[in-house]
C-alpha cells in the first residue's frame, strides 16, 4: 500500500473504473448480442444497446448444437491431462529436487528450454506422430502432447516448492524406515499443494483454450472440443449473430467459475512459488 | 552405498513416465522436423530428399516469411510495451487503493482466460464496418475515420489484430507487477513518502527501477508469446488480406496443412524453432531474464 493525498486517490478510483469499462465492453457486446431476442435485428453500437433481453439465442444453441458433448469433450480431455501432469510432474519433480540421479541437471536443463519452445514448431511432427499410433480423432490425442507439453512448467514450479520445504522432516520419516515412495506420498505431496493449485490452474487453462493442436487432430466433429465449436457452426449461425454468440457465452462459462473458484489459490501459489530458472 | 544405489533407481522409476511423455511428444518433434524439413513430402507419401532446398527457398525466395518476419518485429514491441506499460499502471493504482485489487484485478485478467477463439469472433464484430461497434461510434461521434474496414484493409489489418492481443494480455502483465509490488519493501516506500517524493516520481524513480526482474520476464514471456501467435490470426484474418498479417506460426499452418507442403512446412518450423531458443537464450544468458513468477527473482 502507498499512502497519497486524497486527491490524487481519488483520480486514481476514477482513472481504475473508467479504464475498466472500457475494458469490458467487449465482454459487454458479446453478452449484449447473445442475449438479444433472435428474431430482433441486432443494432445500435454494434449490438452493445439492448431494450430486451431473451434467453432464446440459448434455446437456439442447444436444441441445434450438441454443446454438452463438447463441453463433455474439453473436460474429459482437460480433466485427464490435469490428472497425469500433476501425477507425474510430482513425481519427476520430487525425484529432481530429492534423489540422487546421473544426468539430472542436464535433463533439468532440457525441460527449462522446452518452455521457450512455441508450440505451433511441433504441429506437423505431433500430426505425424499421432498418425502413426492411431491418435487422430481420439482423445489420447490431445491428452498425451498437452500432458507432455504441460510437465515442464509443471515440474519447474513444483521443484522450486520440494526443495523449499524443510528437509529434517523427510530425514526423520526415513530414520524411522519409511520409503522414499511414501516419504513422496505422504509428506511432500500433501505439503505441496499450493504449488500443486498453480500447476492444476494453469493446466486446465492451457488445455481447455488450446487451439491449433485440437485443429490438426480432431477431425470428427463429435469428438472435438469447445475450443473448435465456433468453427464448427460458424456456417449454420452466419445469419444468426445472436446464436453465434450465446455459444461463444456458453464457451467462456467453465473457465471463467474456474478461475474465479481457484483464484484466491492462484496469486498465493504465484507469490511463495518463485521460480529459480 | 546401498542405500545410494537403491535410491538411484527408485529416482529413474519416479522420473521415468514424465520422461517418457516428454520423449516422444516435445523432444522427438522437435528433432523430427530438423530431418523432415529436408524433404518434398506432402505428408501421405514417400517424400523426395531435397537437402536444404526448403531452407534456401524460405530465405531468397518466399514473400509471405518475409511478411511474417516484419508483422513480429511490429508485433513484439507494439504488444509488449504498451502492456507491460498500462499493467505496471494499474498495478501502482491498486497498491494506492489496495482495497479495490480483488474487483480490478478479475476485471482487468479476465480477457486472458477467455479462449481466443471467442475473442477473435467478438472483435470481428468490433471492427466490421456495417454496423460494427467502431463503425457506430464514428457515425454516432462524426469521427469517420472508425467507419473502416481495419482488418479488410493491408495496412491497418495487422495493427488491429495487435490491439486485440494488448487487450487480452495486459492483464497478465498487471498480474505480475502486483505480484512484484508486493516485493518491494514498505520502508523504502514510507522513506520516499516522508522525504516529500511525488506520488508520480515514487512509481517511475523507486518502483520501476525496483521491478527490473519483472520487466525482464514480461519481455522474454512476450517474445515467447509473439512467436506463438496462432489463433486470433487464424480466426479474425487467416493471415490475409494477401498475407498482410501473416505470422510463423499460421504460415506453417497453411503450408503443412492446407497446401500439404508438410516438407516446406517443417522446415519454416525449424527456423521458427531456432529463432525462439535463440532469442530465449540470449536473454536469458545475457540480459539475465528469468521466468520468475511473482517477488523474487
Amino acid at each position: 500500500m502507498i499512502r497519497v493525498p486524497p486527491l490524487t486517490r481519488h483520480l486514481a478510483t476514477f482513472f481504475l473504473s473508467a479504464l475498466a469499462v472500457v475494458w469490458m465492453v467487449p465482454v459487454a457486446m458479446m453478452l449484449a448480442v447473445a442475449f438479444t431476442p433472435p428474431e430482433k435485428r441486432v443494432t445500435g453500437f454494434g449490438g452493445l444497446l439492448i431494450d430486451e433481453v431473451s434467453l432464446r439465442n440459448f434455446g437456439i444453441v442447444f436444441k441445434d448444437a450438441p454443446i454438452l458433448l463438447h463441453l463433455f469433450n474439453s473436460l474429459v480431455i482437460t480433466l485427464v491431462s490435469v490428472g497425469l501432469v500433476v501425477m507425474l510432474g510430482a513425481m519427476a519433480a520430487y525425484a529432481f529436487a530429492r534423489m540422487r540421479i546421473r544426468g539430472k541437471n542436464i535433463l533439468f536443463f532440457l525441460l527449462i528450454t522446452t518452455l521457450m519452445l512455441p508450440v505451433p514448431t511441433l504441429i506437423v511432427p505431433l500430426f505425424q506422430i499421432n498418425k502413426s499410433l492411431g491418435l487422430l480423432d481420439s482423445y489420447f490425442g490431445l491428452i498425451l502432447p498437452y500432458t507432455a507439453l504441460g510437465l515442464p512448467f509443471a515440474i519447474i514450479i513444483l521443484r522450486g516448492f520440494f526443495e523449499a520445504l524443510p528437509v529434517e522432516l523427510e530425514e526423520a520419516a526415513r530414520l524411522d524406515g519409511v520409503t522414499q515412495a511414501r516419504i513422496f506420498w505422504f509428506i511432500a505431496l500433501p505439503l505441496s499443494w499450493p504449488a500443486l493449485t498453480v500447476v492444476v490452474i494453469f493446466q486446465f487453462m492451457t488445455s481447455f483454450n488450446e487451439f491449433v493442436l485440437a485443429l490438426v487432430t480432431m477431425d470428427n466433429n463429435a469428438l472435438k472440443p469447445l475450443s473448435l465449436v465456433p468453427l464448427i457452426y460458424s456456417g449454420q449461425f452466419f445469419t444468426q449473430p445472436g446464436a453465434m454468440f450465446a455459444t461463444l457465452t456458453l464457451i467462456t462459462v467453465p473457465v471463467v467459475v474456474v478461475y474465479f473458484a481457484m483464484q484466491r489459490f492462484m496469486i498465493g501459489g504465484l507469490t511463495t512459488g518463485a521460480v529459480k530458472g | 552405498m546401498r542405500f545410494a544405489a537403491a535410491s538411484r533407481t527408485q529416482g529413474w522409476l519416479f522420473l521415468f513416465p514424465a520422461v517418457a511423455l516428454f520423449a516422444v511428444f516435445v523432444l522427438y518433434p522437435a528433432f523430427y522436423i530438423f530431418y523432415a524439413g529436408l524433404f518434398e513430402w506432402d505428408g501421405i507419401n514417400q517424400g523426395v530428399f531435397v537437402g536444404p532446398a526448403n531452407f534456401w527457398r524460405i530465405f531468397t525466395d518466399d514473400g509471405p516469411f518475409w511478411i511474417a518476419m516484419r508483422n513480429a518485429l511490429y508485433w513484439a514491441p507494439l504488444t509488449i510495451i504498451p502492456q507491460m506499460l498500462l499493467g505496471f499502471l494499474i498495478a501502482f493504482l491498486l497498491e494506492i487503493r489496495s482495497r479495490l485489487v480483488p474487483v480490478f484485478r478479475a476485471l482487468f485478467y479476465l480477457p486472458a482466460i477467455v479462449s481466443p477463439v471467442v475473442i477473435g469472433i467478438v472483435w470481428q464484430r468490433i471492427y466490421n464496418p456495417f454496423g460494427g461497434l467502431l463503425s457506430d461510434i464514428g457515425m454516432a461521434t462524426g469521427l469517420r475515420f472508425l467507419n473502416f474496414p481495419f482488418l479488410a484493409d493491408t495496412q491497418t489489418a495487422i495493427f488491429a489484430v495487435i490491439v486485440v492481443n494488448v487487450w487480452q494480455w495486459m492483464g497478465f502483465s498487471m498480474l505480475m507487477y502486483i505480484a512484484g509490488m508486493k516485493g518491494v519493501s514498505r520502508e523504502i516506500l514510507e522513506a520516499a513518502r516522508l522525504d516529500g517524493i511525488s506520488t508520480r516520481q515514487t512509481a517511475v524513480h523507486v518502483v520501476w527501477p525496483m521491478l527490473k526482474h519483472v520487466h525482464l520476464t514480461l519481455i522474454l514471456l512476450g517474445v515467447i508469446g509473439t512467436l506463438q501467435t496462432f489463433p486470433l490470426i487464424y480466426i479474425m484474418t487467416k493471415g490475409g488480406p494477401n498475407h498482410a498479417t501473416e505470422m510463423l506460426p499460421n504460415y506453417i499452418f497453411q503450408q503443412g496443412f492446407i497446401l500439404q507442403n508438410m516438407g516446406y512446412a517443417s522446415a519454416l518450423s525449424v527456423v521458427l524453432l531456432v529463432l525462439s531458443l535463440g532469442l530465449s537464450i540470449f536473454q536469458v544468458g545475457v540480459v539475465g531474464a528469468r521466468f520468475s513468477f511473482g517477488g523474487r527473482a
